[in-house]
């Protein structure tokens, strides 16, 4: 049972995942971080213990010579009781790597999910909707010069209406050969109108990608279909000849676009720049180019850094800087940074739907009740799957708070 | 002397270096022979470059400030049984040699460096054992039950047990360190001499259970020594 499963995890352990094999002690200190452990109690979901239920098919003997040296490590194997924890282990998981912080090795079960992920889908084992949804960001890559016009047409439609709304000439430039930068956004309005009407107003020749910067395969630990979707990228960038490839506010996407890309492209996108939308906001405010009216918002409200652009990003800094240029009483969750709880709602398991929504209500309860605890009325943040599972805590838990974005509180109050 | 002693005190510490040094340089093979994962694995904060990420995990590896942010109790447990593991290595220097600068520095004759030895061994042995309880018993309850494996508690029965076999020969006998210079260099230079007897009973049993820590050393989580240097480092990439 689980041969697949133990065949290709043993294929998918790296030299991090061994030294995570490896040296491990089971100190502990991982017990207080995942949110779903918090929440369920569950053995499965300790981030230590996931990587001992993994052992147990790495590490387990067919003979019974063996079976000393099992009950020493812990391994039990049992068929289906095993197979369930595993299935808990790897996909009850958002992979936001608080559990990393934590560890004194900085071991990391994000990693390990992402293998277990992988190996279990070997078997067929993990929501399928997340893989389909992946396969479908291939395939749009694959084809999208021949279905582009769609699109094209489309966002013709959103910049007359935009014009109408505003009163302002913004475009919305799509396929813009010779553009110096190339947004990719998420599906969806919200990430394309603030967007828009900042780059005008800081006067950036810009274009607007074809496609979206989501890539569902990263989820699913499929890392050879994630560098596919990210090279369509790269290769609408060369084909307009860009010079700087602007992402959404999305955790995930940028997380691959910023440290994984060195490792999928290498020297092919040296000349080319990859930021953040809310990093090039703030250096257009830093720049001058684009004004603000301070003090526009002067509700009670936090900012929660995603997991993927804060404690895997590193970028604290510049989404406080907006926020605090446009809203005057802006204060700190407890705690935050790369300790800040994760939302519970990234690592897939919004795109599960009904097959983790449970799962990921449960999840999110210290993030829920570390909100209400705040006393905030909004929380901002700059991720589209927080910002969904913000809202649906909101409604589960009622926090009775609203959630905003940086970049749409930033446009929204843009002095022209 | 019985077989079984003789096993002990002039074959089985060969072995042990043996497959300490051997088994060690095993397992960093193993590692090297694994790809490394094809991405900057980014965990914040990140020091930049290769220096300041190994500065920084060996700062984390003396003072375990992580594990201070995040769970106090465990820091304070974890962190005394290592310093008192660091000073007991560096006192266990006095087996072979001797820290003639300090004692000519001091101008301490050989009572004075016996009655220091005597308490700074006792601090020492005192801060490594007695922690070990805590961690120990914090395994028996609640989610750390879920989690321990019997080798969690195999290694800290054998780690326990050195450190009380230390005490019986520190403070129920009187350990002579011309005994412990003239058996130990015996071994290191094939040149056998008679096993020390003022350490009393104990020291065959110290010194088997120093020896089964040796052979067990490579081959499980103690390689946390090398590994977790590494580990920071490249997560932290």
């Amino acid at each position: 049972m689980l041969d697949k499963f133990t065949e290709v995890l043993r294929s998918r352990i790296s030299r991090p995942l061994q030294y995570y094999e490896d040296i491990c002690v089971r100190c502990g200190a991982c017990i207080d971080a995942c949110h779903f452990y918090a929440a369920s109690g569950d053995p499965a979901h300790i981030p230590a213990h996931r990587m001992t239920l993994a052992k147990q098919v790495l590490q387990r003997r067919d003979s019974g010579d063996g079976m000393l040296l099992e009950w020493y490590r812990g391994i039990e194997g049992d068929g289906q009781r095993l197979t369930a924890r595993l299935e808990r282990a790897m996909w009850d998981c958002t992979g936001c790597r608080r559990c990393a912080v934590f560890c004194p090795f900085d071991l990391d079960t994000g990693l390990l999910v992402s293998a277990g992920r992988y190996s279990l889908l070997q078997e067929g084992i993990g929501p399928e909707m997340i893989g389909e949804i992946g396969d479908a960001e291939v395939s749009k890559g694959e084809i999208i010069e021949d279905i582009k016009e769609f699109y094209i047409e489309q966002m013709k439609e959103l910049e007359t209406r935009l014009q109408e709304e505003t009163d302002i000439d913004i475009r919305v430039p799509m396929d813009k050969e010779g553009a110096r930068v190339l947004y990719v956004p998420l599906v969806g309005e919200e990430a394309i109108v603030p967007a828009a009407k900042i780059f005008h107003a800081a006067g950036e020749d810009w274009t607007l990608s074809l496609l979206t910067a989501t890539n569902h395969s990263y989820f699913t630990g499929d890392m050879e279909k994630a560098k596919k979707v990210a090279r369509s990228v790269i290769e609408e960038a060369q084909r307009l000849g860009v010079e700087a490839i602007v992402y959404p506010e999305c955790g995930h996407a940028t997380r691959t676009l910023l440290y994984y890309f060195d490792a999928w492209f290498g020297d092919e996108i040296g000349g080319l720049t990859r930021t953040n939308i809310v990093k090039q906001v703030a250096g257009y405010l830093t720049e001058g180019r684009i004004q603000v009216k301070p003090g526009t918002f002067d509700t009670d409200l936090t900012y929660h850094d995603p997991c993927n652009l804060g404690r895997n990003g590193g970028m604290y800094e510049e989404p406080r800087r907006l926020i605090r240029s446009v809203a005057t009483n802006l204060r700190e969750l407890d705690p935050t940074r790369e300790l800040n709880w994760c939302c519970g709602g990234g690592g897939g398991l919004i795109a599960a739907t009904e097959d983790m929504d449970d799962v990921r209500m449960m999840g999110g309860r210290p993030k829920a009740e570390q909100i209400r605890e705040a006393g905030v009325e909004w929380v901002v943040t700059a991720c589209e799957n927080c910002k969904t599972q913000l809202n649906d805590l909101n409604e589960h838990y009622a926090l009775g708070v609203e959630i905003k974005g940086v970049v749409n509180l930033v446009a929204d109050a843009l002095v022209w | 002397m019985s077989v079984v002693a003789f096993i002990f005190y002039y074959i089985t510490p060969y072995l042990a270096v043996l497959v300490f040094f051997g088994g060690i340089g095993y397992r960093l093979y193993r590692w090297s022979r694994k790809e490394p994962v094809g991405a900057h694995l980014s965990l914040f904060p990140r020091p930049e470059g290769r220096l300041a990420r190994l500065a920084d995990a060996l700062v984390d590896t003396f003072t375990l400030r992580g594990l201070f942010k995040v769970n106090r109790l465990l820091w304070v447990g974890g962190f005394l049984m290592h310093l008192g593991l660091f000073f007991i290595f560096v006192g266990h220097i006095r087996a072979f040699t001797d820290f003639y600068f300090l004692w000519n520095l001091l101008g301490w004759g050989p009572e004075q460096q016996h009655t220091f030895s005597a308490v700074a061994g006792t601090i020492a042995g005192t801060l490594f054992t007695v922690p070990l309880f805590y961690l120990l018993a914090r395994r028996w309850s609640g989610s750390m039950k879920w989690l321990s494996t019997p080798e969690d508690f195999l290694i800290l029965y054998l780690l326990v047990g050195i450190g009380l076999t230390g005490f019986h020969m520190r403070l129920l006998r009187d350990v002579q360190v011309q005994e412990l210079h003239r058996f130990f260099n015996g071994l290191a230079t094939f040149n056998w001499q008679p096993a020390p007897v003022s350490t009393g009973s104990s020291f065959i049993y110290h010194f088997a259970f120093v020896q089964l820590l040796m052979i067990y050393f490579p081959f499980g989580k103690l390689t946390h020594t090398i590994g977790s240097v590494l580990s920071k480092m490249v997560v932290r990439s």
